[in-house]
């Protein structure tokens, strides 16, 4: 994928020497054109994750629409700060767009210094993919059967029921530290950086309470019964989990899934963002694509342009207090 | 479905001309990229994934497989020949293999390990289909507590990996579990030692470290070799492309404990095939009868830690397909591949899908039959390429591990790792200190870290946790067993030096 990618781009580098020469790219025309060759899409995760098939999904799409390539390329690390950072930090000519998730692009900013985006107004929101809620699953013989019986044991009991979660401060982790806030419970979450399968495991081996992790890794355990879900965190129904108990019907309603975005850097030019935007609206709301999200556990929530970039100023709110509420507990 | 049947069944979709098709280009596709320096199979498997979205599951999920057996066939072809691993888990392999080529037995040896790879690939398929599902619950008695123990007593156990004095294998390693705290902590994702320079945020990255330790230095050494630099290696005559009796002979045991070990090795989370093959390298030094030879061109110390990595590679199967839960790079890719065509992996695979359990299953024999038969007509032809002269010879492998490292993760800094670490390599060369110790320090620091905090985390800062666990505690009773072996056979062959000394006089 990368290696072709390079190819293409060595192939595309050379014929855009041979466009300048021949004065075919004044930048005007360039943007009336747009797109005349390859779009690159980068996704800040390693690919393997819940955001690959989303992006992917995309991707083709876009390719239909837009009759030209578009390459996805996974840019992973420092908590995809690394991919979201190439696509911010890119020349703005609609040649390079990317994935960007709650995650990082509106709670990251706040705990890592030096990033090249601190607030939405950073970056261009084009499109919102979908959200994927977090759920909280724990081993099948575990003595409680629903998450009131959870709730109940972890606030007679603080910090002692553990729960695993992907890595500290992730979603998944901070899901939980909003539940912790909201209830006033202190469970405690363990940190496994094995790419989600670790925690899922600690889980299965008993060495944990609990899990929290997102449907696609953890649905075949459910389904064998290995594992028991007891919550999804969302407002209402789950489709893909029927039996998890929405957390909006709980009095702790006040929760986030992490949201998957399509974002490019700002100051791009008018016709190019608005065809882009047009383009993105369509692919999110087309049939194709909700199919797509419904089967694979995403939810479909168009928003686009300001919408998104609303969103994500909300998050930024809700994320400080969370931050404040680890903070004060330490 | 008992296992037979099971097995019938796999074949008869393993069989058919896709699939057939899909086990070749992986198989293929996987030697290639086995071979050529830097480039990986985690990096092969990627470059394919998103061709398998348009495949039928099974046959993307082949293929897939497929490159990753594959190249543990093709990664130890330049490791022998050239010093120069194709990838990490060959890395132990050059350290014999390329004496054995420097004694003329490149043949032989490539030889050996084409078919010590189809002996632990195919033993370990069998391993796969009779007991996969009891030995997937083997990965749920392992927690942060018993890796800790595995990882740590590794490094302990491993540090006189390459033989040499102990000092000239603790700074290298020292130096590898320094280079391993480089970019973001595990746990937090705090950074630390990057300079403020991005691309040390990921960390140093194992492929342009070994392949400049190794790879760069050997060709600065070979240019430094004037006298040989002008001429052509002496051509290698038909009848040394065999092993001979002796060394076929020799490498059976190894295979077998090399399969069986990897197969451990496989079932359980972290690099599994890097660390099978120096886990039996080092158990080839504990216990083949010919443990002296080895570091100095031992036929043992590349069959055992060949078969290890395949056995390995395949085992690894095992959890991917009865739990659903990816433990390496490529098994997550593997699981994104079944994801996108509305597949859930997990335990029920087996019963909701035995079409992709058991013919992954069954390619992989035909994959494993298909390797050696690709491998063994190309030995001949890997070891002509000794013969093209250097002054042709070294530019094109510089040019090669430049493209493979950088390939690896688009990154110009990688290449400057690569010099780097050539220069590291060349300097320690000339210094005698040993190599591989840096590289397991590399690989086993980060991991060492990892579980040692996810374990604190888990016992809320009570450090007992690490003794607790009977897994953790046999661990380290073994680690202190061989220690002590190892002191008391020191000890033993100084004080037999010392009387032999005394009755000469």
């Amino acid at each position: 994928m990368r290696f072709q990618s390079n190819l293409r781009r060595a192939a595309w580098a050379g014929f855009v020497l041979l466009a300048a020469v021949a004065g075919l790219s004044q930048s005007a025309r360039a943007a009336d054109e747009w797109p005349t060759r390859d779009i690159t899409f980068y996704v800040p995760y390693a690919p393997g994750g819940s955001t690959d098939p989303i992006s992917r999904k995309y991707a083709e799409l876009l390719e239909k629409q837009l009759k030209v390539k578009v390459i996805v390329e996974n840019k992973p690390g420092a908590s995809a700060t690394i991919g979201t950072g190439a696509v911010i930090r890119a020349t703005p000519d609609g040649y390079t767009i990317g994935l960007g998730s709650s995650s990082s692009l509106a709670y990251q900013p706040l705990e890592m210094k030096g990033l090249a985006w601190k607030s939405a107004n950073d970056y261009q929101s084009i499109a919102k993919l979908s959200d994927l809620p977090v759920i909280l699953a724990v081993p099948a013989d575990a003595r409680w059967k629903t998450l009131d019986d959870f709730i109940a044991e972890a606030k007679a009991n603080p910090r002692k029921l553990k729960v695993s979660v992907s890595g500290l401060r992730s979603i998944n982790d901070i899901v939980i530290q909003q539940l912790n806030k909201l209830a006033g419970l202190r469970i405690v979450t363990v940190p496994f950086t094995g790419g989600g399968g670790e925690a899922t495991l600690a889980a299965l081996g008993g060495r944990v309470d609990g899990s929290s992790g997102f449907a696609p890794g953890m649905k075949g355990q459910i389904d064998a019964g290995k594992l028991r879900v007891l919550a999804v965190f969302q407002q209402g129904k789950y489709d893909l989990l029927p039996d998890a108990k929405p957390i909006g019907e709980t009095p702790w309603k006040d929760t986030f899934p992490v949201g998957y975005y399509v974002i490019a850097p700002n100051g791009l030019p008018k016709a190019i963002l608005e065809k882009l935007t047009a383009v993105s609206k369509t692919i999110v709301e087309s049939d194709e694509f909700k199919s797509f999200l419904k089967a694979n556990g995403y939810t479909s929530d168009p928003k686009i342009g300001d919408d998104m970039k609303q969103e994500l100023a909300g998050y930024d709110a809700k994320f400080r207090d969370v931050i404040k509420f680890l903070d004060d507990d330490k | 479905m008992n296992s037979l049947q099971g097995l019938l069944y796999g074949l008869q979709i393993a069989a058919t001309p896709t699939n057939l098709l899909a086990a070749f280009v992986g198989a293929f596709a996987g030697t290639a990229i086995g071979v050529l320096p830097g480039l990986g199979p985690v990096a092969g498997v990627a470059l394919i994934l998103p061709l398998t979205f348009s495949l039928d599951p099974t046959a993307g999920l082949i293929m897939m497989a497929g490159i990753f057996y594959g190249s543990m066939y093709g990664g130890s072809t330049t490791a022998i020949l050239l010093n120069i691993p194709g990838e990490s888990a060959s890395v132990v392999t050059a350290i014999d293999g390329y004496q054995l080529a420097k004694k003329g037995r490149a043949g032989a040896t490539l030889t050996i390990v084409a078919v010590g790879s189809f002996v632990g690939g195919t033993l370990a398929v069998v391993g796969v289909m009779m007991f996969s599902s009891s030995l997937a619950n083997l990965a749920i008695l392992f927690g942060p507590a018993e890796f800790f123990a595995l990882t740590a007593g590794g490094l302990i156990v491993m540090s006189r990996i390459s033989g040499g004095t102990l000092a000239s294998a603790l700074l290298p390693m020292t130096l590898g579990l320094m280079l391993g705290t480089i970019g973001q902590e595990a746990v937090t994702g705090e950074t630390r030692f990057t300079f403020g320079i991005p691309d040390l945020a990921e960390g140093v990255s194992l492929v342009p470290v070994v392949v400049g330790l190794y790879g760069f230095a050997e060709l600065m050494l070979l240019v430094e070799d004037r006298a040989h630099a002008a001429n052509r290696p002496e051509s290698v005559k038909m009848r040394d492309l065999l092993p001979t009796r002796t060394e076929w002979k020799r490498a059976v045991p190894s295979w077998l404990r090399g399969t069986f070990l990897g197969f451990l090795f496989g079932l359980v989370p972290g690099p599994a095939a890097t660390l099978a093959s120096f886990a039996a390298y080092r158990l080839e030094k504990a216990t083949s009868k010919y443990a002296d030879e080895i570091g100095t061109g031992a036929i043992e110390g590349v069959a055992g830690p060949e078969a290890a990595n395949n056995s390995a590679a395949t085992a690894s199967l095992v959890p991917l397909l009865a739990l659903g839960i990816p433990f390496t790079p490529i098994a997550a890719l593997m699981i994104s591949a079944m994801l996108v065509q509305g597949i859930q992996p997990g335990p029920l695979l087996i019963t909701q899908h035995p079409e992709i359990f058991w013919g992954l299953i069954a390619s992989a024999y035909i994959g494993n039959v298909m390797l050696l038969a690709l491998n063994i007509p190309m030995v001949g032809v890997w070891v002509s390429l000794l013969r093209i002269p250097h002054y042709l010879f070294i530019p094109l492998l510089l040019v090669l591990s430049v493209i493979g490292t950088y390939s690896v993760r688009n990154s110009i800094f990688d290449v400057w790792v690569l010099l780097a670490a050539g220069i590291v390599g060349y300097a320690f060369n000339k210094l005698k200190f040993q190599l591989a110790p840096l590289v397991v320090g590399l690989i086993l620091g980060p991991n060492i870290e990892k579980h040692f905090r996810e374990a604190l985390f888990l016992s809320d800062g009570d450090p007992w946790i690490y003794v607790q666990s009977p897994i953790a505690v046999t661990v380290w009773l073994l680690v202190a067993a061989i220690l002590i072996a190892g002191f008391i056979a020191r000890r033993r062959a100084a004080f037999a030096d010392a009387m032999a000394q005394e009755s000469s006089l």
